[in-house]
């Protein structure tokens, strides 16, 4: 066969692919009657009232240098580690806010990092392509800086994302730039499976983040710049378990919904979405409009415990919070008190949901939660 | 007027306080502040030029405090205001007239203002606790804020004195030297004391008749003050001996005329130094932060000994006391106002501002209270980051050296020099380059530091304050150092002046031989202990380099952020990026490698010789395949006959069973790509197999016609030559072999690399040299593979200075396949990579250096290949002189030098159309360490010359430089 002839049926493969995906998407359309937020308002469901000491800014973190990239909390005790240009991974106590950690990096251009479940390690990846795992009980070295306790090396470009499997301090889920994600076992430091790269089924972009279903830690999702995400089963890697298209732009956020039947998605188009995994379809999308032409990128997003509210976490400062079931914003943290000056770069809710902290450009993180007092009847 | 009454008020109400004092325990204490005053109550008028109508919103809101004492207390003593005002003047007077005997009569109006200055300055805490109930508040605040600018400006003075403790220049330094030495002056102290019984009495009598009513008043808090001061001061006194320090101390929440009037002493010192300089403008935007941070103090109105936030408490309550605005909290509170401090104790209000120089000493000595509160990780980071964050560093200006205040680089030369001053305080010192001697203004030497630091001015004849007449390196010695000199054997008759070395060799001025050496004998230096001088520590004989490189490594961090520049280094796959870079860190680094990554070089560089053997191995089949089929036509051509040995026909390219095995079986593992898999097992086993092949006639004819093997890179015959060596087990690549090395660099996304470039030869007393060299670089190598079509992570890198991009001047020729899978010459991609670069937004306005590498491959193949052959350099026409043979020689350029200037000419073109913009361009051949040296140093020059351009003085480094230097006017 020449080189022609390949081209040639290479060509009518792609366009075979192009138009049946379309047809699909035409599919799905006709499917689609109702979304979340019409069948809500058809049920007469009333949005979300927040009253004016239900959410405010209680904490303020200060002591990173750089803009913060990410932020995690523990499962159980109230603390977080972020990460942040500075080259600094900062562990804090939420509650005192204070520092109790502050580990300088081999590789200052970190991206994320990630508690373990046991709350004893963090890990944190970045342009240096490792993912690197920090004991925080280990002893400090003369210069005071806490040593590396494992490097997994393997990946073939940054690490945008990392985040321990639930309840196994000895597994990791990292994203990169490499299209691949990469499950790891920390104790060997070996890679147990990869999941993209040569395959056909992997992302065909760099994967930007990622999310474990809490109830079923066996899957996974994965959100990239070709705008799409795509659901894995960790015993599976050869391909995906199914691809969930919509988005215009780089989905820079996934985050399993709190039952792990769907997930929402935040994305450089601006909006934020929500899929059903068992049905592969959008659920829900979550539009802000603007003004002016250019939507603000969606950088991060979470779910409260019930799923009801999702916070996400916005290019130009603000921080929506949103009612899932009516689709509307219900609350801009960027307007409060005390909010940041900057890029929301990175937000979490903590385990008990009690608190959301948020991660920023300006260099601080902020504690949201319930500041009033409550009434006892 | 009204203001002015209340203040008068105010004043009133210090002086009651003064004579609660007057018990015991505060005459004990009290003299020492009174020393501060001598000369520089002059001064004081000075600041009366300062009322700027700017400043006068910023500093209301102490008065505010102030004036609602009296708006309170003595509302009824309203109308005594007008005498009361005459009564604020003399107070004030009276304390510079005993204090200073010239005190010139004009003053009269400006110690006025410095009185209202102290008081408001002063008065807050206590003042604030009264206020707290009372509605007139507001009102009296209004007042305040209609007061003048003097009133401002003054008290600006004021807080900045509390700061500052020990200013600057000739304002402080007589004065406040002994302040910090502590009790150093015995005379003075007397004197203090005398004079301050007097201005008390003074102050104390007129007060009395006039202001009985607020008197009893305050009363009760003088009470409640006194107990707490009084444990103040033990503690206090300690720590510091300074009158000053404790005065301040008890300002916080207690108030009585002690401490009145120890502060007014700093006051008029600063107003002093204000003045003489002249330099309103400076002090004013100087002193802003100051008085907006001191603002809040008083913001908090807070009973004396009460929590700050909560106002609960007493003063036996433990408290935490903030390191600039003197707040304090209580255990329930302190976490909430300090929040998560990340510059240590700190209310969240004064985040970023210098702390309180009294409090200096107690930086990173946690009270037990924290101890309480926190866990002891979270102590411990609080004490790191308040000892090491950058704005809790000593002020350059606080230190002057040699009678010129210090700049940030000269401070930051002393304080990581081999061997620093210890404990270094504000204050003034003097300081012999030549010897390293160093001391305090008026004093012997303290230590022999570092010597030849360009740090102040040049040592002064009476630095130190001696009257032997004796001189070393021109300054006047001290009646001990004479002394120690004569016992250590120096002829010291006839006053000699002498040149005195960091060696301790001395010769007297004017004379060429060395004498000797002071510190030589054993005896000395126990002479030298006992008489309290100071001895050359053994650092001091370091070498220039040991030096260097312990600069580096006592580099704190706030430093290294400041100083560190970035160099980005990108470049198309195979530009030489990875050379380069590995260049560099044999050039700069002292180990370029550790052990671990050798002993994974070594891997790699074994495999990669054994992929080079397998290319040619497969080379030799084809060749014995080739030369074979020859043969045979040669043979039938030749006849039947010939048939005859075919069996035993032998190419030049045959090789034995055994071999023949080795090469099938390093082949299939070729083909199956798991190469690296064997190792290093293979390495153990196969040597002696390696070196017989090597050895073979058919291996060595194979390699003369590599050549025309198209997959063996180039650099193999450098590995090849010595693949014996290579092979084995114990082989330890050199550095050489390292930088030939491809693929060797272990990180697959980003590298880098510390270093600053080795200081040049000492010559003379070159400063650029020295600041030079505590410039470091980091140099971050990425590589092309990352960059996707948007690379949102290249935000991350915007604090880089000078993006360095790297193409091989020899892909010219050379063709890859791109994205689509078209081929594509690789020139090229490296333009279109180029291209990308320049208009990435976060690169918007960076300055590019553009490296055309492999001059030296470049050179040879232009003499072979056309550079045309690359479409985009068609219109290379280069004149090319006849005899080529000389162009060495002559002024004629070789076509690789046309060829080099004509790719540089077309880059800066491609540029300068995308940025308008100048690119810089070099030509560097990354195997050559000198060229890669100079590379780096061009880059250097890159950023100097981007500093000084005036547009860039908006980076933070030059502000620092210029402010500096506009201070010490």
């Amino acid at each position: 066969m020449s080189v022609a002839e390949l081209k040639e049926r290479h060509m009518a493969a792609a366009e075979t692919v192009n138009s049946l995906k379309e047809r699909l998407k035409q599919r799905r359309l006709l499917l689609l009657d109702t979304d979340v937020a019409g069948y809500a308002r058809s049920q007469g469901q009333t949005r979300v009232s927040f009253g004016p000491t239900d959410l405010v800014c209680c904490r303020t973190l200060q002591g990173h240098t750089g803009k913060v990239y990410s932020l995690d909390w523990t499962p159980e005790r109230n603390r977080i580690v972020s990460a942040s240009q500075d080259g600094r991974l900062i562990v804090w106590n939420a509650l005192t806010s204070q520092k109790t950690h502050a580990i300088k990096l081999p590789c200052a251009w970190v991206m994320t990092c990630a508690f373990s479940p046991s709350g004893q390690s963090v890990a944190c990846g970045g342009l240096d392509s490792m993912c690197s795992i920090f004991n925080l009980n280990s002893q400090t070295d003369k210069d005071g800086n806490l040593p590396v306790s494992r490097m997994l090396s393997g990946h073939k470009g940054y690490v945008s994302s990392c985040q321990y499997v639930p309840d196994e301090d000895t597994h990791l889920i990292t994203a990169s730039g490499d299209q691949t994600c990469v499950l790891w076992d920390i104790t060997t430091g070996l890679r147990t499976s990869v999941f993209g790269g040569e395959f056909q089924s992997g992302h065909t972009a760099d994967v930007l983040s990622v999310s474990i279903n809490e109830s079923n830690s066996r899957m996974f999702i994965s959100g990239s710049c070709d705008s799409t995400v795509r659901l894995w089963d960790t015993r599976v890697a050869s391909r995906a378990v199914r691809t969930f298209h919509g988005h215009e732009g780089d989905v820079n956020a996934v985050k399993f919904f709190p039952d792990g039947h769907r997930f929402g998605t935040g994305s450089d188009d601006g909006t934020c979405r929500l899929f059903d995994i068992r049905t592969g379809h959008q659920l829900q999308e979550y539009n802000q409009q603007h003004d002016d032409n250019e939507a603000p990128h969606v950088t991060s997003i979470a779910f409260s415990t019930s799923g009801r509210l999702l916070f996400a976490g916005y290019t130009n400062g603000d921080c929506y919070v949103w009612d899932t079931l009516l689709a509307e914003v219900v609350l801009d943290l960027g307007k409060l008190q005390n909010s940041h000056d900057s890029r929301i770069s990175c937000l979490g809710l903590s385990a008990d949901g009690s608190a959301l902290c948020t991660g920023s450009w300006d260099s601080n993180l902020k504690i949201w939660a319930f500041g009033g007092h409550r009434r006892v009847n | 007027m009204s203001l002015e009454v209340a203040i008068v008020v105010e004043d009133a109400v210090e002086y009651s306080f003064a004579m609660e004092y007057h018990g015991p325990p505060i005459t004990r204490e009290l003299p020492r502040a009174v020393p501060i005053n001598v000369d520089r109550i002059p001064v004081a008028s000075v600041v009366s030029p300062l009322p700027f109508p700017d400043s006068l919103s910023l500093p209301v809101v102490q008065p505010i405090s102030a004036a609602d004492i009296i708006g309170k207390k003595l509302i009824k003593d309203l109308k005594l205001s007008s005498s009361s005002a005459e009564l604020l003047t003399v107070s004030p007077t009276s304390v510079i007239a005993f204090e200073s005997q010239n005190n010139e009569v004009s003053e009269g109006s400006y110690s006025k203002e410095l009185g209202l200055g102290t008081e408001t300055s002063v008065s807050p805490s206590s003042v604030i606790n009264a206020s707290v109930e009372s509605e007139t508040e507001n009102r009296s605040s209004n007042d305040i804020c209609a007061l003048s600018g003097e009133l401002s400006s003054d008290f600006e003075c004021c807080n900045r004195d509390d700061v500052l403790s020990g200013v600057n220049e000739r304002g402080y330094s007589s004065i406040s030297h002994d302040e910090f030495v502590g009790g150093v002056g015995s005379s003075g102290v007397l004197e203090s004391s005398d004079s301050f019984e007097k201005s008390m009495e003074f102050s104390g009598s007129l007060r009395k008749s006039r202001l009985s009513g607020a008197y009893k008043e305050t009363l009760d808090f003088n009470e409640s003050n006194r107990t707490d001061w009084e444990s103040n001061e033990s503690v206090l006194s300690v720590d510091y001996l300074s009158s000053r320090v404790s005065s301040r101390k008890f300002g916080d929440g207690n108030q009585d005329s002690g401490g009145g009037d120890v502060r007014r002493a700093p006051v008029v010192t600063f107003c002093d130094i204000e003045s003489d300089d002249e330099n309103v403008d400076d002090d004013y935007s100087r002193s802003e932060p100051e008085v907006v941070r001191m603002k809040k103090e008083p913001a908090a109105k807070v009973r004396k000994g009460a929590c700050y936030r909560c106002l609960k408490g007493n003063r036996f309550t433990e408290k935490e006391v903030c390191m600039v605005c003197d707040a304090k909290y209580c255990n329930n509170c302190v976490l909430r106002a300090m929040g998560s401090m990340p510059e240590g104790r700190k209310c969240v209000t004064c985040i970023g501002y210098p702390i309180s120089e009294l409090k200096r000493a107690s930086l990173g000595k946690c009270s037990r209270m924290l101890k309480r509160l926190l866990n002891d990780l979270e102590v411990k980071q609080i004490m790191k980051a308040e000892k090491f964050c950058e704005v809790n560093q000593l002020p350059p200006e606080y230190i002057s050296v040699n009678g010129r205040p210090l700049y940030h680089d000269e401070l930051v030369m002393l304080q990581s020099c081999s061997n620093p001053p210890k404990k270094l305080k504000p204050g003034n010192y003097w300081y012999d380059k030549v010897s390293g001697l160093w001391g305090k203004v008026g004093q012997k030497p303290l230590q022999i530091i570092t010597p030849h630091l360009n740090v102040g001015g040049p040592v002064k004849a009476n630095a130190s304050n001696g009257n032997t007449q004796v001189y070393i390196n021109g300054r006047e010695i001290t009646k001990v150092e004479l002394r120690m000199l004569k016992l250590a054997g120096v002829q010291c008759a006839g006053n000699p002046h002498f040149w005195v070395n960091e060696d301790g060799s001395y010769q007297e001025e004017g004379q060429k031989n060395t004498k000797g050496f002071i510190w030589g004998k054993a005896g000395t230096k126990l002479l030298c202990a006992v008489l309290s001088l100071p001895v050359p520590s053994k650092s001091s004989d370091l070498c220039g380099e040991q030096i260097s490189s312990s600069i580096s490594r006592s580099m704190p961090d706030y430093l290294e952020q400041r100083v560190i520049q970035k160099l980005l280094l990108i470049g198309y796959s195979g530009s030489g990026t990875s050379t380069i870079f590995k260049q560099a860190r044999i050039l700069y680094k002292d180990i370029p490698f550790s052990e671990d990554e050798r002993e994974h070089i070594t891997l790699v560089i074994q495999s990669h010789v054994y992929n080079y053997i397998g290319i040619l191995l497969e080379g030799r089949e084809r060749f014995e395949e080739e030369s074979l089929h020859e043969l045979r036509q040669h043979q039938s051509c030749d006849g039947p006959d010939g048939d005859v040995d075919g069996n035993g026909e032998e190419t030049p390219y045959s090789i034995g069973p055994r071999l023949k095995a080795f090469s099938d079986w390093l082949l299939k593992i070729m083909a199956s790509g798991t190469l690296e898999a064997i190792f290093p097992a293979a390495c153990r086993e196969y040597a002696p197999l390696v070196e017989e092949l090597c050895s073979s006639v058919a291996f060595k004819a194979t390699y003369k016609r590599r050549h025309e093997l198209e997959s063996l890179p180039s650099i193999s015959s450098y590995f090849l030559e010595q693949a014996v060596e290579i092979l084995k087990p114990d082989y330890k690549p050199s550095d050489l072999d390292i930088l030939y090395a491809e693929h060797v660099t272990s990180s697959n996304g980003l590298a880098c690399v510390d270093f600053s470039f080795p200081e040049p030869v000492y010559d003379g007393d070159d400063s650029g040299d020295l600041h030079d060299s505590l410039l470091r670089y980091q140099l971050i190598r990425l590589q092309a593979k990352g960059f996707g079509e948007n690379c949102k992570w290249l935000e991350m890198l915007e604090d880089v200075r000078v993006v360095i991009f790297c193409v091989s001047l020899s892909d010219y020729d050379q063709f890859a396949l791109d994205g689509d899978g078209n081929r594509v010459n690789k020139m090229m991609l490296s333009k279109k990579f180029f291209e990308n670069m320049v208009t990435h937004p976060t690169f918007d306005q960076m300055e590019f250096l553009l490296l055309l590498n492999k001059l030296d491959s470049f050179e040879e193949k232009i003499e072979q290949v056309p550079l045309t052959k690359c479409e985009w350099f068609d219109d290379f026409h280069p004149v090319i002189s006849r005899n080529r043979s000389n162009s060495n020689n002559s002024n004629h350029p070789t076509l690789g030098q046309l060829g080099f200037h004509y790719v540089a000419v077309k880059f800066k073109r491609l540029f300068a159309a995308l940025t308008g913009r100048k690119l810089y361009a070099s030509a560097v051949k990354a195997l050559d360490p000198t060229s890669v040296d100079t590379a780096l140093k061009y880059a250097r020059e890159v950023l100097s010359w981007d500093e000084e351009r005036p547009n860039v003085s908006l980076s933070e480094y030059s502000i620092y430089s210029t402010e500096a230097s506009s201070f010490s006017h």
